[in-house]
């Protein structure tokens, strides 16, 4: 009798049904493809280092050749390999098909194929051996805006030496960055790179040497690094941080399947709990009768036991290809062992069928408290009804319509506090990502970068490279530029920001810190956290980080070397940095610290004079990249979506989850909408029956689901600042040491795209659901129960 | 008497599992402006049928219905709703109102949505609270639905079905979930209102609404097959015995 029963119901309500199918395939769609996603990005890394044979530390060591010597002596170090780059620093030094390459700043990095100190792999996964003569391997970045095929010549122009090299692939390299912003290394044969070596001379910009080596104790090293600011010491376990971006990534895809999964959830609640008190007298009868309650509660659970069962099948079957696109990225940069884990994606489907079936049986307890009076008082004693009108109509300036959308909406609060709660999570979820996408290239986020802010940022090497080997020559290159713009019209002012690795120390505590120091006419970068910025010689201000390593505070007196000499500065303020992981120092203009050589910079900054425009700034760089012959004059918004790296990410993942939420929106709300329909039949005949159009009833109906979706709009509105700067700054924290970023907005996204999406398709899903409410007659008032 | 309401040839088929079933056959009738008509008959004999064909709630398969001299068979869905709202009433036997509204807002809720005039909504809420205290029910308009009695819910529903001036009320069993005494109230403020000039057709299985009545339709398996003129009721207790009498005996003979 039992399977009688469900099969008629499983017809009966076939829309319902059919809709909680949708999201149980959904929900183990999700958890089975980002359960997937995780454990082969994040074990995945694990894995392709042990393929790679990775070795337990890698150690930079810049322009110290004893340095080197002295870690190879060291008796706990073992496999030790070493090795060295010819550096090609300008990307215009290479051209294809007699065009020059134009795409990365970061000097490009030639790797000889007998001195790969671990495995690396072509795209198909298979170790890089040896190269062929006259033929190269290269990382991501090389290949950015650059649509390279197997076989295309490029030419590389090291002082007057040419070398023509074919392109074999593109390669995976544990430990290597791949991020836009990285460095390019290529792969070649031996012979082309003593060619190259011999061609570069010894003009490298950033001599150094990398060494791979094992070791069995990493602190002895970790020491080193402390007392030698030409050391970089970066244990293996640090070396998935190249990683961060395709973990965040993935984290980001198993928040959004347990939203998905939460919102399933809640639509199983809110159906059952529908049923049951749509069923009362079923329920009441089959008491009357004498079966018992489990068994009635068996009967709801054995439906979407089966129900949950079909759809964790489909949904697993789902997840392969979405698991194929999540993991798309990171299975370019990496070699993933286990890229479609069965047993880990079966697994979470089932664990998606447990949870429902508990989740049905903890739902259907309402059952006990019906009974078999229920039936036959056909609910008309009292019992299930309570107080409901909170407004009243003759006091009411609203539209009749609108009224009666209203006056549901606030009569039944619990029924749409579920779709209101849905939606803003959905909404919420859409501008977070937008949010974060456009604070991340935002002028808003530009001081964390130690620079100023600024209409645009030369970043060519050609003209960075000058003042970084010498720092004298900073104010030279700043004159040149500003007389530059003045005689094109168009002037401005530069500033130039430069950091130096140095020895820092205070009491016992010692640690390896980049020192910032700025020139030019613009001013230095001025947010502070705490304290005040650095405005005499001996004044200096540290990041958090950095005060944490040296154990230092506000008002204590660190020391320094330079050029030989020690210094010593009072601490005067505390402030947030990307740069250098939030390990930095700022130094006031008044300390000289031009005999050092830098290390790093963010360019050079330019302001034009007056207040000009967006489109008067952007003709402005285009016409500065004529005047300094380079294409490496960045708007703000660019420079910043370059260094952080993750726009892109997050826009698409702000369109996957624009594409989920309106699909979960529609589904939703067809859900409720057929089910109070069918709660309503009565009230919607006997509307009709006294009058009212169908229009209106339909009306009614589209706008309480507009109502709601509105005040979800609202509340996703209030939570957005608060919820969004707690992300931001966690965000933020991975890059550097950061605290106090407060999100831009992306006004288009926030009062445009999102309402119009998860409204629209609100408004659309009950408006087409709504129309079904023409096939109840006025004369069904008189039949209805 | 003019007429208010004319049924020509009205039929109703439906077709349930390929099979036709003809509930209303060939009706011919006429209800006269000021006139109570009761319909009875068996159940099943398409006594509510007939109802809602004439009053528009739904569609004869074949046949005219005209009001007013106007033949709203032929009017589309927004007019029909239109002429409900405004030219009639309803009163079922469930006292079906809406649950999130107060007694009040569920009286005065056709009358805010009728354009048949311009007056504001203050104003309706007062015409709605003057028929609630003339049915009696004047203490409960600002009470939820199920807080109020089942003779006090059918008394709003009256009040519901007047508050737009209709020129006909039609009612489906009005009493027959009521207790005798509610039914009794109710009962009474029908025949108040047809003695006002409002036209009532009434669908009773009730012998004793029906003799209340100035006329009586019997049906049976679709079609009319009496058709007793009981003539304008005073409200004498004598007159009222006298007329059972004479409708009990009628009924008989039509196989009651």
């Amino acid at each position: 009798m039992f399977r009688r029963i469900l099969k008629k119901d499983l017809k009966r309500k076939k829309t319902m049904n059919i809709i909680i199918l949708l999201f149980v395939i959904m929900c183990s769609m999700f958890a089975a493809a980002s359960v997937n996603n995780i454990i082969a990005v994040t074990g995945g890394i694990d894995h392709f280092f042990e393929l790679s044979e990775l070795q337990d530390v890698q150690i930079t060591v810049s322009d110290a050749p004893e340095a080197v010597e002295e870690i190879k002596s060291l008796p706990s170090v073992s496999d030790v390999k070493e090795v060295h780059f010819v550096e090609v620093s300008k990307s215009k030094s290479f051209s294809v098909g007699g065009k020059k390459l134009d795409n990365f700043i970061n000097p490009a990095l030639f790797w000889a194929d007998d001195s790969m100190a671990y495995n690396f792999f072509d795209t198909n996964n298979n170790i890089i051996k040896d190269v062929e003569p006259g033929w190269f391997w290269c990382t991501a970045p090389f290949l950015e805006n650059n649509d390279m095929k197997y076989g295309d010549e490029v030419e590389v122009t090291v002082n007057d030496t040419v070398v023509t090299l074919k392109f074999a692939g593109r390669f995976k390299a544990a430990g290597i960055s791949t991020e836009s912003g990285a460095s390019p290394h290529l792969l070649v044969d031996r012979t082309d790179y003593d060619t190259l070596d011999k061609a570069s001379g010894d003009n490298d910009f950033f001599p150094i040497t990398l060494l791979f080596l094992n070791t069995s104790d990493l602190q002895t090293l970790k020491d080193m690094a402390k007392e030698n600011a030409n050391i970089d010491v970066t244990p293996r376990d640090d070396m998935r941080a190249v990683y961060i971006y395709d973990m965040i990534t993935a984290y980001i895809m198993m928040v959004v399947s347990i939203v998905l999964m939460l919102t399933a959830f809640v639509v199983l609640r809110f159906t059952i709990m529908f049923t049951i008190s749509e069923e009362f007298r079923e329920i009441g009868v089959m008491k009357a009768v004498g079966i018992r309650n489990s068994s009635i509660r068996s009967l709801y659970i054995v439906k979407y036991f089966a129900i949950s069962v079909v759809g964790a099948a489909i949904g697993f079957l789902c997840s392969i290809p979405l698991s194929n696109v999540m993991l798309r990225t990171a299975s370019e940069n990496l070699v993933l062992g286990n890229e479609h884990s069965v047993i880990m994606g079966l697994l979470s489907a089932v664990a998606v069928v447990i949870l429902i079936v508990m989740f049905c049986y903890f739902c259907t307890r309402k059952v006990r408290k019906l009974s078999p009076v229920d039936a036959v008082r056909n609910g008309q004693t009292g019992e299930r009804f309570r107080k409901k009108s909170l407004m009243h109509l003759g006091r009411s300036k609203l539209p009749a319509t609108g009224f009666m959308a209203a006056n549901d909406v606030v009569s039944a609060p619990r029924q749409f506090s579920i779709i209101t709660v849905i939606l803003a999570l959905g909404m919420l979820m859409i501008m977070l990502m937008s949010t974060f996408a456009v604070t991340l290239k935002s002028r808003d986020i530009m001081w964390l970068f130690d620079i100023v802010d600024c209409d645009a940022t030369v970043l060519d090497v050609e003209y960075i490279a000058d003042f970084m080997m010498d720092q004298n020559k900073a104010q030279d290159t700043i004159d040149d530029i500003e007389k530059a713009l003045a005689e094109h019209g168009m002037p401005g002012k530069c500033g130039i920001t430069v950091g130096m690795v140095k020895d820092m120390q205070h009491g016992a505590s010692k640690a390896t810190v980049m020192i910032e120091t700025s020139y030019g006419s613009l001013e230095a970068p001025t947010r502070y956290d705490e304290g005040t910025a650095p405005a005499k010689a001996d004044e200096i201000a540290l990041t958090g980080y950095a005060m944490q390593d040296l154990n230092a505070k506000i008002g204590d007196t660190v020391s320094m070397t330079v050029d030989d000499k020690e210094y010593e500065f009072i601490i005067t303020g505390k402030f947030s940095s990307f740069m250098n992981g939030g390990h930095v120092a700022r130094v006031s203009r008044e300390f000289d610290a031009r005999s050092e050589k830098a290390n790093s910079s963010m360019g050079i900054q330019i302001r034009y004079d007056g207040d000009l425009s967006d489109k008067e700034i952007e003709k402005n760089n285009e016409e500065l990249k004529t005047i300094l012959e380079t294409d490496k004059v960045f708007g703000t918004e660019e420079l910043i979506g370059w260094a952080t790296g993750m726009t892109d990410t997050l826009t698409a993942i702000k369109l996957l989850i624009i594409v989920l939420t309106v699909i979960v929106t529609l589904m939703i709300v067809i859900l409720m909408e057929r089910s109070f329909i069918s709660k309503e039949k009565g009230e919607i005949a006997l509307m009709k029956a006294i009058g009212i159009s169908n229009k209106s009833i339909i009306g009614q109906h589209t706008l309480r689901f507009a109502i709601v979706a509105f005040i979800a709009y609202l509340l996703s509105l209030a939570f957005l600042m608060p919820v969004g700067n707690a992300m931001m700054n966690w965000i933020c924290r991975i890059i550097g040491d950061v605290q106090g970023v407060k999100c831009s907005i992306a006004p288009i996204d926030i009062f445009a795209v999102c309402p119009i999406a998860v409204i629209g398709a609100a408004v659309i899903g009950a408006f087409l659901t709504a129309l079904y409410t023409k096939t109840i007659k006025a004369s069904d008032a008189a039949s209805i129960e | 008497m003019a007429a208010v309401l004319q049924a020509k040839g009205l039929c109703k088929t439906y077709i349930i599992n390929k099979r036709q079933n003809n509930v209303l056959k060939n009706i011919d009738l006429t209800i006269n402006e000021g006139e109570m008509v009761a319909v009875m008959g068996p159940s099943g004999s398409g006594k509510s049928t007939l109802l809602y064909c004439v009053s528009g709630m739904d569609r004869a398969t074949a046949g005219e219905v005209l009001f007013g001299g106007k033949d709203i068979s032929k009017l589309r869905d927004k007019e029909l709703s239109r002429l409900r709202l405004d030219e009639m009433g309803f009163i079922f036997q469930q006292m079906y109102m809406m649950k999130n509204l107060t007694v009040l807002d569920n009286i005065i809720l056709p009358a805010v949505r009728s354009k048949k005039t311009s007056e504001s909504r203050k104003k309706t809420e007062e015409r709605g609270r003057a028929l609630m205290h003339r049915l009696g029910i004047g203490e409960v308009g600002g009470n939820d639905i199920n807080e109020v009695s089942g003779g006090q819910l059918q008394r709003a529903a009256i009040c519901r079905s007047m508050i737009n001036s209709p020129k006909i009320l039609f009612a489906d069993e009005p009493t027959g979930s009521l207790n005798r005494s509610s039914s009794d109230e109710v009962l009474s403020e029908l025949l108040k209102l047809n003695a006002d000039g409002t036209t009532v057709m009434c669908v009773t299985h009730d012998p004793k609404v029906a003799a209340k009545c100035s006329r009586v339709l019997y049906l049976v398996d679709g079609g009319v097959v009496g058709e007793k003129e009981l003539g304008h009721f005073s409200g004498a207790e004598n007159e009222l015995r006298d007329r059972e009498r004479a409708l009990n005996n009628w009924l008989m003979e039509q196989g009651w």
